[in-house]
């Protein structure tokens, strides 16, 4: 009955596709004749944009000023205010008091004992959740002690706590702006935008120009990364805020102050918690990168560990951010929920007075029994020997036929597709994507696409560019396949929703290095080592989206499927998936940009293109060249955001409301 | 934490005997330490932190990348490095300490070497070893399926440079250049094919520890002269430069000019400093394959060589 | 349509004074809403609009509210009539007309002036509740005194009170999420009332509500209206709500007020069509009071005495009982006419 219904308008449809694809391969047919500045923009053509904001930069860090006042002064100076309450958190929890230096060093005072922390934090949980978040707690805390990762650990917690303070409070700020005044929130929706899909690696160089080597670079580098989606999230809350709570807000005489800080902020509280979640797990992911540029922690310790081949410490010391990690999101999580639901006075007074007995009998027993301090090196366990060899014995036993995996991929499909691309001249695959956007989002979408295609073109880095772009489609298809259809799978099992969701935020915050390493021993270094790592990271979404766009299919219209007789595979061919359909397009949308995101890191194993031009010029020193290259990798999302979101909308219009 | 209270105890006991509490440094601004992402620097910069910070120097350490290092000397940002290898920094060094900003403060001890290096069970797969002609005839040994017919020789990281692509050329060898992304990576490929016998041919440089743990050999190219990479008409290729191996030698010591009007007793102790080559190579050991901390390892050796490091530190103990 | 003909003047309510009077208020939205009203009070008409292409939420809504009196507007969804609220708060800038409270048009005062007649002088109940779900009931209903900064011990004891005059003493630590959606309400009108505003606006506060919820709550209003009269305006779309609580009613239908007047006036004088449709269903037993029905006193030779202001359907026991003509008393007992018992059985069923 469906289709018989349905055949006039699919003509119909079919007839406008058609006239749709006969455009674009006849401008493939043409691309065989287009020769010369057409297919390949020669020298003369390219603007040195490189080069100016390398110039301009590096003007801007040294000779700069600001009414009198160097501009590298005022950098630097917020450099050193910010290192003060990071050493200052570092006293506490990791260092301890500790004067004179070499073979002066005198410890005046212990850092707080690891059980003092690891109780107390359990204790908060205890009350702000229940047992099964206290028992997280605790196992997690105990992982950091048995594994000897405690004082790593306490070193990283300390620079993730200023920076999640610093991003929440700077976010909350620049959110209300924009939540207030219109041209502000056009002016910062656009930086934002540029800001979240420029790579770090690219402003990694200037932070460092600007502020110096060591950790308060490595906390502006967090803060950048952090913030956009707690400006995002801001914006959004205080939109939710119900038109009826404003209203009341001014019948009752509330000052803007008194709207601000007693109705809107405390209203919009579950959705700000939302961005403090993003802002702590983005943080987290920034672990790695951070002490790359002197943030040390965990980080460092997996950097040294993967440095030394010991992929199994370097897997145990990412899975200590892992741990803290899970631990922070779920207090941050709960914090919030009771906040919203309004379950208050759970922490009482005589909690404090426990909660500072924990830490201080501890610490000061500490004083007595070194092992209150330090977890002694000889009592720690480790499991890398297991991992080392278990790598090992994989790369002894099956290296013959993963080889011919990789190879059979390499020739077959990735290396063919990457010369089609590189082949293809600029004209005709910008003229295709204009016409793309044309067909999803009209004329505006089209001019837009292809004004960001062309800054590609002119700065020079079309051919990196094509090669990211081959990179990129290949392994949001391959991320799509597995975790679109696991995702639709999981969301029909209610009992696998929670494991899940676990494997999914470990797979986001375990650092990507550690199973980058492995997968390098055994597909070498080059693309295919890339694409996993790639597929590995920007599976998460896909599979999130599988189960968020099945999960809120109206019931009614699964009913009225049921009773019309559809099959289980007719509901969910004829109802469950265009009903989801807006909502899978948004989760192809975030698998784009997770694995534009990965691009630089995939650099790490010897990729050619875009991230390895950001990642190079970075070992370089080149400031110019790492922003303009990471601008074009922003690009290529953006024309990606821009043609998913417009095809989005479409499916939307025809299927009702997103659910995300 | 014992070892901790160890040395506080140590360090009182010692504080109280030594001169060195006495003697009050030039100026409490800090010394910033430059350190790199490999081993050697690590230890030997802690080594020195030791050191200066037992006199009462205010110290830092700071990452820097190895290439991206010199803007940060000539300002000021970074004061001292003890590690800036003739291999890779030659031009950029020299050039730099031709602006009259940055000092070259004398040699470190070890010697750098660094170039293609294969296997020691290659060579049965390609006889002629380790010279670099058997390479013309053996490619088909060191292939990988996407490279076949012609070798793979795995190359540093892009940012190391290091001229591969011109000296395939220049050689006219049938290989193919692949880049490792990092260090990490490219060590992970050489333990896997050692693991599996597998062929590999690729960069490695010392002083570093994988050449004692893995067994094998430099291949012996031609040797490097500055007018090898300059001069298309020196050597096999008379139209093209690079037709010689990687150059090979000094590792130096550097520092920021200005800071000798700011610490000369510090300078003149970096300038005192010396390592031994082998010296530097079990140290590396301990840290890298025994994975132990770089500050126990360096804290170590402190405490053994307490009278040498101290004889350099003339300055400090009037 | 004239005034006149739109407003039957019912003697109850023409014995109060005027406490709050709307003249010629407008809200038209669209581009080119302000320049609409900025034309003289004679151009501003329907044909204007709609050559105009604008939108005319609230048209030329004019009506005078008595001190005390209960006043509701009614209609159906999109008619206007919380767009009328809210311009009458001004919570919504109407496009043209005035606004008086006492006579002083509140179009034209300032800020603080303004926020001060809210503070002290207006309270506001609303359909969704609106209640700040991070603050216990308590907090919630002392809200508008803290934001005047009333001491918050005095600001508590106040709250309290009304926590208590609403029923829901001892739930004063409970969060909106632990109570009932008529719970919630309860806390709506307590907070609503905490300053004791003259003003009382409230925006179908019921509509969110079960039907028996509804009634308790109804009768919660009409209860708090007698022991502490206010001047209350009351939107609503249920026609049995409006009956039952008005003592006017406004019918809206797109915009434009089309008839205002008692319930009774509205049943049994529908002005239009449109409003007959929408009383249809009306018996007019519920509207119809003793008072318009009643005779000139007769003497002697009645069995029963009913209150003048009592509708048929109150007194229906009585006039089961009655044998004869009852009497008519005023609310101080004495007899002011006589009731014609069949007159008043016919229009008992007339509407069963």
């Amino acid at each position: 009955m469906a289709d018989i219904l349905a055949r006039p308008d699919g003509v119909a449809a079919w007839r406008r596709n058609w006239a749709h694809a006969v455009l674009p391969l006849a401008i493939l047919a043409a691309t065989l004749f287009i020769q010369g500045p057409l297919a390949h923009l020669p020298d003369w053509a390219v603007v040195p944009l490189a080069d100016w904001v390398g110039g301009g930069l590096n003007w801007f860090a040294r000779e700069a000023t600001i009414g009198g006042v160097k501009v590298a002064d005022i950098t630097r100076a917020l450099a050193t205010a910010a290192e003060m309450p990071i050493d200052w958190l570092k006293v506490l929890l990791a260092e301890g008091w500790v004067t004179g230096a070499g073979f002066n060093k005198m410890h005046i005072a212990p850092p707080l004992s690891w059980l003092g922390v690891i109780l107390a934090t359990s204790l908060l949980a205890l009350r702000l959740s229940g047992r099964g978040l206290a028992l997280l707690t605790l196992l997690a805390g105990a992982y950091l002690v048995f594994f000897g990762l405690w004082l790593s650990a306490m070193t990283t917690l300390a620079s993730v706590v200023l920076c999640v303070i610093t991003a929440l409070a700077l976010g909350l700020a620049m959110g209300i702006w924009a939540y207030r005044s219109p041209g502000a929130e056009a002016v910062l929706r656009a930086v934002m935008n540029i800001m979240q899909t420029v790579p770090v690696f690219s402003y990694l160089l200037p932070t460092l120009l600007l502020f110096g080597y060591g950790p308060s670079a490595a906390l502006f580098a967090t803060v950048v990364y952090a913030l956009p989606p707690m400006v995002h999230a801001t914006v959004l809350a205080l939109r939710s805020v119900p038109a009826e709570t404003l209203e009341l807000a001014r019948m009752t005489g509330c000052s803007r102050a008194q709207t601000l800080l007693k109705v809107e902020l405390p209203v919009a509280t579950p959705r700000l918690a939302i961005g403090l979640n993003q802002v702590v797990m983005m943080t987290l992911n920034m672990v790695i990168i951070a002490s790359m540029i002197g943030a040390g922690g965990l980080g460092y310790d997996v950097l040294r560990a993967l440095r030394r081949l010991d992929f199994g410490a370097g897997f145990e010391a990412g899975m200590g951010i892992v741990a803290l990690a899970v631990v922070l999101d779920r207090l941050t999580q709960v914090a919030a929920h009771n906040q919203s639901t309004g379950r208050r006075g759970l922490w009482k007074r005589r909690d404090t007075a426990i909660a500072v007995l924990l830490l201080l009998v501890p610490t000061a027993a500490s004083l007595a029994v070194p092992a209150f301090a330090t977890w002694p090196d000889g009592w720690t366990l480790t499991t890398a020997p297991f991992w080392n060899g278990a790598v090992s014995f994989i790369n002894q036993n099956f290296y013959g036929p993963l080889e011919a995996i990789r190879t059979a991929t390499l020739l077959g499909v990735m290396n063919p597709f990457r010369d089609l691309l590189l082949a293809a001249p600029w004209s005709a695959v910008v003229l295709l994507v204009a016409l793309a956007g044309y067909a999803l989002g009209g004329l505006r979408t089209a001019f837009s696409v292809a004004l960001l295609m062309l800054f590609i073109v002119v700065t020079g880095y079309w051919e990196a560019a094509m090669s990211s772009v081959y990179l990129t489609v290949l392994s949001v298809a391959l991320a799509l396949a597995i975790g679109l259809p696991f995702g639709i799978w999981v969301s029909a099992h209610p009992r696998l929703h929670q494991p899940v969701q676990l494997v999914l935020d470990t797979l986001q915050t375990l650092p990507t290095l550690v199973y980058l390493l492995p997968a390098v021993m055994l597909f070498r270094n080059g693309d295919f080592s890339a694409l996993i790592a790639i597929v590995s990271y920007a599976i998460a979404p896909a599979v999130r989206y599988g189960m968020a766009g099945m999960a809120h299919v109206p019931s009614e219209r699964i009913e009225a499927g049921i009773m019309s007789g559809c099959t289980p595979w007719q509901t969910f061919r004829f109802v469950r998936l265009p009903s989801s359909l807006p909502t899978l397009i948004l989760g192809i949308n975030q698998t784009v940009m997770m694995a534009l995101s990965m691009l630089v890191i995939a650099a790490l194993v010897g990729t050619r293109e875009l991230g390895q031009e950001v990642y190079t010029s970075l070992a370089r020193g080149e400031t110019g060249p790492g922003i303009v290259a990471g601008l074009c990798v922003a690009c290529i999302a953006l024309v990606a955001d821009a043609l998913l979101k417009s095809g989005a909308a479409r499916a939307a219009r025809h299927e009702g409301a997103v659910h995300v | 934490m014992k070892r901790v209270i160890a040395s506080a105890m140590l360090a009182l006991t010692l504080g109280a005997a030594s001169p060195s509490m006495a003697f009050e440094p030039e100026s409490d601004q800090p010394i910033k330490l430059m350190i790199a992402d490999w081993s050697s620097m690590l230890i030997d910069t802690e080594i020195l932190n030791i050191i200066l910070s037992t006199y009462g120097y205010n110290v830092e350490k700071v990452v820097a990348d190895d290439s991206a290092r010199y803007p940060g000397f000539e300002s000021g940002d970074l004061t001292i490095a003890l590690e800036t290898w003739q291999t890779t920094q030659d031009k950029a060094f020299t050039a730099s300490v031709a602006t009259g900003k940055v000092l070259d403060m004398g040699e470190l001890g070890p010697h750098a070497k660094e170039d293609w290096w294969y296997p020691a069970y290659m060579e049965e797969k390609c006889p002629g070893l380790p010279d670099w002609k058997a390479l013309k005839d053996c490619a088909a040994a060191f292939a990988a399926p996407e490279t076949a017919p012609k070798g793979r020789y795995l190359s540093g990281p892009v940012s190391w440079g290091g001229h591969d692509e011109e000296r395939v050329k220049a050689l006219d060898l049938p290989f193919e250049v692949v880049h490792a992304g990092t260090d990490a990576a490219m060590f992970a490929e050489l333990q896997s094919a050692y693991e599996r016998k597998a062929p590999i041919l690729l960069w490695i440089y010392e002083p570093h520890w994988a050449p004692t743990v893995y067994a094998g050999s430099f291949i012996k190219f031609p040797p490097y002269e500055a007018a090898c990479y300059s001069d298309p008409s020196w050597g096999e290729n008379k139209t093209a430069a690079y037709d010689c191996g990687k150059p090979e030698g000094w590792i130096k010591k550097m520092a920021w000019a200005e800071g000798e009007k700011v610490w000369p007793c510090a300078y003149d102790i970096v300038r005192k400093f010396t390592m031994d080559g082998k010296e530097v190579g079990e140290l590396v050991y301990e840290v890298d394959v025994k994975a132990r901390p770089v500050e126990e390892v360096a804290m170590e050796w402190a405490k053994k060589n307490e009278a040498k490091w101290r004889s350099w530190a003339a300055c400090a103990q009037k | 349509m004239s005034e006149a003909h739109l407003i039957s003047p019912s003697k109850a309510v023409e014995a109060r004074p005027v406490a709050l009077e709307a003249k010629g208020v407008w809200k038209v939205f669209g581009h080119g809403a302000g320049a609409f009203g900025q034309l003289p009070a004679s151009a501003r008409t329907p044909e204007a609009l709609a050559s105009a292409k604008l939108v005319g939420a609230v048209q030329d809504a004019t009506f005078r509210i008595g001190r005390g009196e209960v006043f509701v507007i009614m209609g159906l969804s999109g008619s206007g009539k919380s767009t009328l609220l809210r311009c009458l708060t001004r919570l919504i800038e109407p496009t043209a007309g005035e606004v008086r409270y006492d006579g002083a048009d509140i179009l034209k005062l300032g800020d603080k002036p303004l926020v001060e007649l809210r503070r002290r002088r207006m309270g506001m109940v609303f359909q969704h509740f609106a209640l700040l779900p991070n603050r216990t009931v308590l907090g919630n209903v002392a809200f508008p005194l803290e934001v005047q900064g009333t001491p918050r011990a005095e600001a508590e004891a106040r709250a309290l009170e009304l926590i208590e005059t609403v029923g829901l003493k001892g739930r004063e630590g409970r969060f909106p999420a632990e109570l009932s959606g008529g719970q919630q309400q309860r806390v709506g009108i307590a907070r609503s009332l905490t300053t004791n505003p003259e003003f009382w606006f409230l925006d179908e506060p019921f509509s969110a509500l079960d039907p028996l919820i509804r009634a308790d709550l109804q009768a919660e209003v009409l209860r708090l209206q007698k022991t502490h009269t206010r001047t209350v305006v009351f939107v609503t779309h249920d026609l049995d709500e409006a009956i039952r609580i008005a003592d006017r009613i406004a019918i809206m239908e797109g915009g434009r007020i089309v008839q205002i007047g008692t319930p009774e006036e509205l049943v049994t004088r529908p002005a239009t069509d449109y409003v007959r449709r929408f009383v249809a269903k009306v018996s007019p037993a519920r509207v119809v009071r003793v008072s318009s029905l009643m005779g000139p006193f007769g003497g002697g030779g009645v069995t029963a005495a009913v209150k003048a202001d009592a509708t048929i359907s109150e007194i229906a026991p009585e006039l089961v009982t009655a044998t004869g003509p009852l009497a008519v008393v005023d609310p101080g007992g004495r007899q002011i006419g006589s009731l014609d018992r069949q007159r008043a059985l016919a229009t008992l069923a007339a509407g069963a």
